[in-house]
């Protein structure tokens, strides 16, 4: 018996694509829970995306890179997310970091020989107001789909 | 006090894994039992899949939300929802053995409606033989 339930909502043999999660909030505390639980969420969330395995691997990096970095920005010990999904692109929103926080959070994460691990592996990554007017999210977007005619990266 | 995990999603039956995978990193980074983990992990998806059943029945499902604190050895786990609350449901497909279940599993169970009217299931779990440096 395995741990997970499966999904037995296709016919024997059949294999459709699995419905996406939908918009995921998740806000957790600084510290050793963050990096597990977010690299578990966002597997979920993309697996049910229909996410190919190596976009994966680039989201799990830019996933380590915020979780060494963000908790550094946190405004109350506590970081939060939001994880979206759409045709063929995951975007994952970074809310609750102050003024001058985002573009901080992103020059934290550049690396020797490498670059910026954020602006690297990421499609977009843009500094939005937060809603509230309090401070600002960094949102990143990861696209996987493959366009028409052409391979998706 | 503010939870160590807060998640919230579309109360989806398919998302039901996904919080099950939330509480599995916990359950790891707090060096849980094994058997205390599959307790919490089976508690914690009776509350939701009665969630995803009951809450929002003939309507588009609404939120599912889980907090989860950790204090003095504790993991109290708080499963919300908007829809009107936990009555009889004579037709339900289910055993009707999801609330005994729970109890079976965790230290103690309330049901109730959070100060927004929410419905809620606090669950809590005495985390005996965990490691509780996170707290």
């Amino acid at each position: 018996m395995t741990d997970e339930p499966h999904d037995t909502s296709t016919a024997a043999g059949a294999r459709t694509s699995p419905e996406p999660v939908g918009p995921v909030t998740l806000r957790v505390a600084d510290g050793p829970l963050f990096a597990p639980v977010l690299s578990r969420v966002v597997s979920m969330v993309l697996a049910r995306a229909d996410c190919p395995v190596d976009r994966l691997d680039d989201m799990l990096i830019l996933c380590d890179a915020l979780a060494a970095h963000a908790p550094a920005h946190s405004r109350d010990g506590h970081i939060s997310l939001r994880i979206d999904t759409r045709a063929g692109m995951i975007e994952l929103r970074v809310a609750e970091l102050g003024r001058g926080e985002a573009s901080e959070l992103v020059a934290d994460a550049q690396l020797p020989d490498v670059g910026n691990v954020i602006e690297r592996f990421s499609d977009s990554c843009r500094i939005e107001p937060a809603a509230d007017g309090a401070g600002e999210e960094l949102v990143l977007d990861l696209r996987f789909g493959t366009p028409p005619g052409g391979r998706g990266r | 006090m503010t939870p160590d995990l807060q998640l919230s999603l579309p109360a989806r039956a398919q998302n039901i894994a996904l919080i099950r995978h939330a509480f599995g990193a916990l359950g790891d980074t707090l060096a849980v039992d094994e058997q205390l983990l599959a307790d919490m992990r089976l508690a914690i998806t009776e509350a939701c899949s009665n969630v995803v059943v009951h809450a929002y029945a003939d309507r588009e499902p609404g939120p599912l939300e889980i907090d989860a604190t950790v204090s003095d050895g504790k993991l109290t786990v708080v499963v919300r929802d908007e829809g009107p609350g936990i009555v009889p449901h004579p037709g339900s497909p289910g055993l009707g053995l999801g609330l005994p279940l729970i109890a079976s599993l965790t230290e103690s169970v309330e049901l109730g409606r959070d100060e927004l009217d929410r419905t809620e299931v606090r669950m809590t779990f005495a985390l005996s033989g965990a490691d509780h440096r996170h707290a």
